[in-house]
């Protein structure tokens, strides 16, 4: 009898209720970049995570846990992977303080079902990222998952207060707390948030809320160039406008949008989308002055959304960050204009082309390189795209890519002069390998 | 090594330094940063033995280097010798942190206060650890804009230390504390080697090692730069003051503002003997007779103010609130501020010695707390005002006192840990702002069990195992050299 086997046989033994599945076609629907995990188990409780955990250590066997898999294949190509721990059992709200705008939830939650609960009280948890009927918070979690909204509501570093995660030897251990403000002992939250599962599994986790907007509108402008969109976005961000999002979308994302899904933005230039919350005096005075704004900027007036067309789009937009080869860039708001013409070189250099989504206001960038099979040009792109926001102090990683062009690169970059500390936190929290190694930054 | 097989936290893991050794490790700082910048003598060494926490104890150096690479250089030197290096902001500290219990070198930032850089479009700003936090926002309010944290120190305390603390201030309610307002540091490691973390970008590849390091008390490392976020001055700003007759009702008015959505920049809470205490000090203009009064402030879009307002006040009509009054100008702005800020002082001028605490609880359960935290003080024949950041839940009963009655400092810290086990009981924490350092290493086994404390001592253990830095800090930890403040 082989290990795997041996450490099955102790999982039914020790949390009989935990399902298991070795069916060689099961295992094939959970590949990631094509590897299959050798057994799928399916908790039910936090304590038989703990359990099934402690055994794979035991057996020095690797894990690795599962939400929706929305995000799953983030990273770069994994190590062997044992176990597959899917987490989509554990759905509880286990606290829900409306009034105290907290909340506490089993990991497996998916996003929507958590938004759907909190909406009966005119709450959310502000974060939107793409795929919410899908992505669970814990897999958010372990992913740092966002959305056009953190301009104003920031990422998960700033909406977690507390989690407990299963550690490597199967032990549960709680970060953080139940209340807003806390700084007893080291900040492990933002240390797990973003850590792709190397360091534990995270189980469960307190978040902070927020309530829903009174009111809310977008308001489409359009570009001939992106310096003059960026120009805009520059003006906006040091006004006393508030914006929720501002979103940049260039012409091969507009056409996608008009052709696939309906909704009408001009083929040539930039289209730069912006979103104001609050009450409907606000956003109407808002609205004027980035008007103004945009015109001394040279642009043209597009659409205002409301309702349900402005649901529409945003859910539109926000699904574009994810295309079959997308590369997340982080540059400096200034930097951007300079990097998006950058990018059309090098994409016109490659013969690629570009459908753009750019959290403008943060700096965030969704590039999608376009064809996805164009395995060789496409390495050249990445690198060259990689060099030129290293040397503006950003960054740039390949967020979703086919296993051959994976195989080709690196998903994170070359680790900075800060991975030794990084390599020692994984040295302590996972001295067996009992996480799958891999997939995170330098191979951790 | 598994975290079972990790070193016991009892360890006492330093002897002071002979008297020998400190002769040679003088030298060869004062080799590297000449003789006006290394304290020694014990004149010279007294200031810095206490911060604005009760305990105290001396270091045996004081170092005060110009660069990151004269940090680095301090760092191996101490690690050479094996003295403990303790990092010290403005030492306005309220748990400890800066304090040698261990002596050995303490650094401080007093020749590294500089802005290095102001970006305007990309709203960041790059300071060294020495600067001032309210110099910080004065720099920027002419162009427009400011750095958002604002401890009630901000006049005293340096960035630096808010890093090491995660300070936050009344204003963090909306727009959170230090952490996140932080997007990068550059740190000394207990090598003494210069590593950046974080940087000019949000969501920098690899684990948060930023987010790990702000609030981790010196224990770590020693931040020598830092890249903060600034955002523009609000257009508008109303401050109002809502009196009380009763602690509950002023309590109810908290849970009920946030409960409906309406979050305001700040909501501050003051009882009747900090009122007392802060009308015969700064003349603010509250009212001496009422049980509680609220400090609130909006801020934002002139409209979305005004509309703020009106709820706010609303609410605290529904509340039995006795009179709510509005600012009529800056110049009332900042007197009412100037109240609530200079409070710890003006507590002073009442009582020889007072003793603050820091635990945070769910809003809805203040009233709760508030009650006990008075009980408490009651049964240990201890007067107590309250003067916090009541929107965030965040309590600040000082307990007043006086070291030359016998037993009473004990009876204080009695008070103390009670005070923090009921804000634990409720389901809250034992600090929200001021961190644990030295006073709070025991009330850690409030909130969390031996498998908490063990995984966040993997932390210490991967990156300073030998404690060099902050040695004996933060974690729960019998036996101590440093002695009471006798004021």
């Amino acid at each position: 009898m082989g290990e795997i086997e041996t450490l099955a046989r102790a999982i039914q033994e020790h949390a009989p209720a935990a399902s298991l599945n070795s069916d060689i076609d099961v295992l094939s629907s959970y590949a990631i970049d094509g590897l299959l995990p050798r057994l799928v188990v399916t908790p039910t409780t936090v304590e038989q995570v703990a359990q099934i955990v402690a055994l794979t250590n035991q057996h020095s066997l690797s894990l690795l846990a599962r939400g929706g898999g929305s995000r799953i294949n983030v990273g770069e190509l994994p190590e062997q992977i044992d176990v597959l721990l899917e987490t989509n059992q554990l759905t509880q709200v286990l606290e829900y303080e409306a009034p105290d705008l907290t909340c506490h939830v089993e990991a497996g939650l998916t996003l929507a079902a958590l938004q759907a609960q909190l909406a009966t009280k005119g709450q959310w948890l502000a974060l939107d990222p793409p795929d919410a009927v899908q992505a669970t918070i814990g897999g958010l979690l372990a992913s740092n998952a966002s959305g056009p909204k953190r301009l104003r509501y920031g990422s998960l570093r700033d909406l977690v207060i507390g989690l407990h995660v299963v550690q490597a030897d199967g032990e549960v251990a709680r970060s953080g707390g139940r209340v807003v403000k806390n700084v007893a002992g080291y900040d492990l939250n933002k240390l797990y948030i973003g850590s792709l599962g190397t360091l534990g599994v995270i189980v469960d986790a307190n978040l902070r809320l927020h309530p829903l907007p009174i009111a809310e509108r977008t308001l489409l402008l359009t570009f001939i160039n992106a310096t003059e969109a960026m120009q805009t976005v520059i003006a906006i961000l040091g006004s006393l406008l508030t914006p929720s999002a501002i979103e940049l979308i260039d012409a091969g994302a507009a056409s996608d949008m008009s052709d696939f899904f309906g909704i009408n933005l001009p083929a040539n230039g930039y289209t730069l989308a912006v979103n104001f919350e609050g009450g409907s005096v606000t956003i109407d005075r808002q609205v004027d002055e980035t008007r103004l704004l945009a015109r001394k900027n040279g642009a043209l007036m597009g659409d205002d959304l409301t309702g349900e067309a402005q649901n529409r789009f945003w859910e539109v937009v926000r699904e574009h960050t994810r295309g079959s080869v997308t590369c997340k860039a982080a540059i400096l708001v200034s930097q951007i204009a300079a990097y998006l013409e950058q990018v059309e070189q090098v994409c016109r250099l490659h013969d690629l082309e570009t459908a753009i989504v750019a959290h403008a206001g943060n700096g965030i960038l969704y590039i999608e390189l376009r064809p996805g099979d164009a395995t060789p040009r496409l390495t050249q792109a990445i690198a060259e795209l990689r060099t030129h926001a290293k040397e503006v102090r950003g960054s740039l990683v390949v967020e979703r890519c086919p296993v051959d062009l994976k195989r080709r690169i690196t998903v994170w970059g070359e680790p900075g002069s800060d991975f030794y500390l990084m390599q020692r936190l994984k040295q302590q929290f996972d001295p067996k390998g009992t996480f799958v190694r891999g997939r995170f930054v330098g191979g951790l | 090594m598994s975290i079972t097989a990790l070193p016991p936290t009892t360890l006492h893991v330093f002897e002071r330094i002979s008297p020998m050794k400190k002769a040679e490790v003088v030298r060869e700082l004062t080799a590297l940063l000449g003789a006006r910048y290394v304290l020694h003598t014990p004149y010279d060494l007294m200031l810095y033995e206490y911060d604005a926490s009760i305990d105290r104890c001396t270091p045996d150096i004081v170092v005060m280097p110009a660069s990151t690479e004269e940090v680095a250089a301090i760092v191996k030197i101490a690690s050479r010798h094996n003295v403990p290096v303790v990092p010290r902001g403005a030492g306005t500290g309220l748990s400890g942190g800066a304090i040698p219990i261990y002596g050995g070198i303490v650094v401080i930032f007093t020749r590294m206060n500089r802005i290095l850089e102001v970006d305007y479009a990309n709203l960041r700003a790059v300071v060294q650890p020495g600067l001032v936090n309210l110099h910080l926002s004065n720099a920027l309010n002419p162009e427009g804009y400011y750095y958002v944290p604002d401890p009630s120190s901000q006049r005293s305390c340096t960035i630096g230390g808010n890093v090491g603390e995660n300070a936050g201030g009344p204003h963090t309610l909306i727009y959170g504390v230090t952490t996140n307002h932080v997007l990068g540091l550059e740190i000394v490691t207990p090598e003494g080697e210069i590593v950046q973390v974080g940087g000019w970008t949000q969501d920098t590849p690899g684990y948060d090692l930023t987010g790990l390091l702000i609030g981790s008390e010196g224990t770590l490392c020693i931040v020598t730069k830092i890249i903060v976020r600034i955002v523009h001055l609000p257009e508008a700003v109303k401050t109002m003051v809502a009196v009380f007759d009763a602690m509950d009702d002023a309590s109810n008015t908290v849970s009920e503002i946030i409960a409906s959505g309406v979050i305001p920049a700040a909501i501050e809470m003051m009882d009747q003997m900090i009122l007392q205490a802060v009308e015969a000090d700064t003349h603010a203009g509250y009212p001496m007779d009422a049980a509680a009064v609220l400090l609130m402030e909006a801020e934002g879009l002139r409209e979305g103010v005004a509309e703020q307002v009106e709820q706010i006040v609303g609410v605290c009509n529904r509340h039995h609130a006795r009179v709510v009054r509005i600012a009529a100008n800056e110049t009332e702005r900042q007197l009412f501020w100037a109240g609530r800020k200079n409070a710890f002082g003006a507590v002073g001028r009442i009582s020889p010695e007072f003793y603050v605490q820091d635990g945070v609880v769910p809003r809805t359960r203040l009233p709760y707390v508030l009650r006990r935290v008075g009980e408490i003080c009651a049964s240990y024949g201890l007067r107590v005002g309250n003067v916090f950041h009541a929107g965030d839940g965040n309590l600040h009963p000082l307990i007043l006192f006086d070291s030359q009655i016998p037993g009473e400092v004990e009876r204080v810290r009695k008070a103390g840990h009670e005070i923090l086990e009921v804000c634990a009981e409720v389901g809250g924490t034992i600090t929200g702002e001021h961190g644990v350092g030295i006073e709070k290493q025991e009330e850690m086994a409030l909130i969390f069990n031996e498998v908490d404390l063990r995984v966040m001592q993997q932390i210490r253990e991967a990156w300073n195992p030998r404690q060099l830095f902050n040695p004996g800090k933060l974690f729960p930890m019998p036996g101590r050299c440093a002695d009471i403040k006798q004021l």
